[in-house]
């Protein structure tokens, strides 16, 4: 009679070896797997809860892999990429580039685990991460190879972690810590739990949703697709968890806060500039905040309490930073954009404007009347005042400018020295996260410190330009080209007499 | 002479910057050299306007002071604002 799988799943996801000629701590070593000071046994209470087989998880990903390709090649025959807006597209480029090579770390991390988890059950499901991972970089590859003849940008899906382009820094800079260099349960925490049951929802839901408004059902239906892998694969980190609770309570609430900070951070650049300002107005589902507090801060809120652990000490400056922080990394990367690859919109119309009043009360404060600068100067003709000419500064933990994290009236130094030398940040909490571990984060190099130390030449930012890898055909400019400023100098004109030379709307 | 990085913040701008400067340079010149990256990009120019004022973790430097007198460590933060901004 032929066994059913309940009959011999837990036999075969749990086959391990009986070690003759290492010990297990050689051929397990601590600051791989991440259990030092857990006992071996604890581990034989981990149990995932998905318990799929080899054979269920090929043939499952092959209908998906299918699905995604029928439509996929219908689509990109219709034509259906040339209607697409273009700051809609825009989130695309930005997505391909700051993504794709972060599924291929995964890859690494997922293997990591294959070979140096704690239990053989979390070994044998760390394959089919593998795999998971290895499907969402091809995903993405062929994707953005689709759509090369369309536009050069989607090159830097493969190319953009090849460069020194400052955002992208920042994103493997956070992927090489909580993914290349993290021990497997750490991994787990930060990556599994924290990023990929949280933080990738909005990246994979949220931007899946607004995609399919845009028109862009390619995109939407491929993230839709990755997603559905990350839900399954991410479960890694709830068996985890409940051993560290067990054992060492503390580590598990200092490795949750140090994640879901970082990952706040990092997504406020990745997601809410094309949730936010990028996505057409009348097409945004969500605003990032409201997406953030019904999808990560409820699922993170409720993970700690089934769990015990409190909620972060920095809490009320994470809300605080959640109304914030992506408005500055938009006004920053709009501002600072011949150094991205991707062209960013403004999303400062008079009708997107009252769009960001409703959903944030506090943004023609904290960030119009910065907006109504460099719209005056647009309008005058004075592009040359709405460019930088130096860098912003840099924190030393997130490689993200400081004042990034809040609104202008909360930027306030968080500096500290440290072997000699002065670190900055971004807040507060980037500094309690250095503190906690400043010889893992010393070195780490912000593109500031490159400058100064001399690797940038010419010392210009046309020298950081070519240091970056950015080049005409893919540098960043207004995607526009500033024809939503128009309406406001119709606006100067009524009330302060014609501005010589400029265009208003309907001319 | 030497040219001297620091971090400066124009207050009311939302992000401070790298600024080169020179350990001869007066606080004067500082503000100039700081304040460029901000006002009139962000901030608007005010009319009449003020001048500016140097401070050093929140305390005023005299305007004559230079930069080599202050002892600062590369990347160090330093204020800028209008003259008479409370």
């Amino acid at each position: 009679m032929l066994l059913t799988r309940d009959d011999w799943y837990e036999l075969s996801r749990d086959v391990d070896w009986e070690l003759d000629h290492v010990d297990r701590a050689t051929a397990f070593p601590a600051n791989w797997t991440g259990a030092d000071g857990i006992p071996e046994q604890a581990w034989d209470a981990w149990e995932e809860p998905f318990r799929v087989s080899y054979r269920d998880y090929v043939r499952l990903q092959r209908e998906k892999e299918s699905g995604v390709k029928a439509v996929s090649q219908a689509l990109v025959r219709s034509g259906t990429y040339e209607k697409l807006d273009p700051g809609h597209v825009a989130a695309s480029h930005l997505h391909m580039g700051t993504t794709c090579m972060v599924e291929y770390m995964a890859v690494t991390m997922q293997s990591r685990m294959c070979r140096f988890a704690p239990t053989p059950r979390w070994r044998s499901l760390g394959v089919f991460g593998m795999l998971d991972e290895t499907r969402h970089t091809q995903l993405d590859l062929r994707f953005s190879h689709d759509l090369l003849k369309h536009d050069p940008r989607f090159d830097w899906a493969q190319k953009a972690f090849h460069t020194n382009e400052w955002g992208v820094l920042a994103v493997k800079n956070f992927f090489d810590d909580i993914m290349l260099s993290a021990d497997c349960v750490e991994a787990a925490m930060a990556t599994s739990l924290t990023v990929e049951h949280g933080f990738t929802n909005i990246q994979f839901v949220a931007l899946a949703a607004d995609a399919m408004a845009a028109g862009d059902i390619n995109w939407s239906n491929l993230l839709s697709s990755i997603q559905t892998d990350e839900a399954r694969h991410a479960q890694l980190g709830f068996p985890t968890l409940q051993v560290l609770m067990e054992h060492d309570p503390q580590r598990a609430q200092q490795a949750l806060d140090v994640a879901f900070w970082r990952s706040t951070r990092l997504f406020q650049t990745l997601t809410g500039p094309a949730m936010d300002y990028y996505t057409p107005v009348d097409q945004r589902k969500m605003s990032f905040k409201e997406f953030m507090l019904e999808w990560i801060v409820n699922h993170h809120e409720r993970i700690l309490e089934d769990y015990g652990l409190a909620k972060p000490w920095y809490w009320d400056r994470f809300l605080l930073s959640l109304e914030n922080g992506h408005h500055a990394m938009h006004l920053g990367t709009w501002f600072w954009r011949p150094t991205l690859f991707w062209k960013p919109n403004a999303g400062v119309s008079k009708a997107e404007r009252e769009w960001l009043r409703e959903k944030y009360p506090t943004w023609e404060d904290n960030w119009g009347v910065l907006w109504d600068e460099v719209i005056a100067n647009v309008n005058a003709g004075r592009m040359d005042k709405t460019l930088p000419e130096t860098l912003p500064s840099l924190c030393n933990l997130t490689q993200l400018p400081l004042g990034s994290a809040y609104s202008r009236h909360e930027l306030a130094p968080h500096q500290l020295t440290y072997g000699g030398r002065l670190y900055s940040f971004d807040s507060e909490v980037s500094q309690w996260v250095f503190e906690l571990d400043p010889e893992r984060y010393a070195g780490h190099r912000t593109v500031v410190d490159r400058f100064i130390g001399g690797e940038i030449q010419p010392m210009s930012l046309e020298g950081g330009l070519l240091w970056m890898g950015l080049t005409p055909d893919v540098m960043g400019d207004d995607v526009y080209q500033y024809a939503w400023a128009r309406e406001y100098a119709a606006l100067v004109e009524t009330e302060a007499g014609a501005l010589a030379g400029v265009p208003v709307a309907g001319e | 002479m030497a040219l001297f990085p620091v971090t400066g913040r124009f207050v009311g701008d939302f992000v401070p910057h790298l600024v080169a400067v020179d350990t001869e340079d007066t606080m004067d010149v500082l503000a100039e050299k700081v304040a460029v990256h901000s006002v009139g990009r962000r901030i608007p120019v005010p009319d009449p306007h003020p001048g500016y004022e140097v401070l050093l973790a929140d305390a005023p430097v005299p305007a004559a002071t230079t930069v080599g007198e202050l002892g600062l460590q590369p990347l160090q933060w330093l204020d800028v604002r209008f003259r008479g901004h409370a």
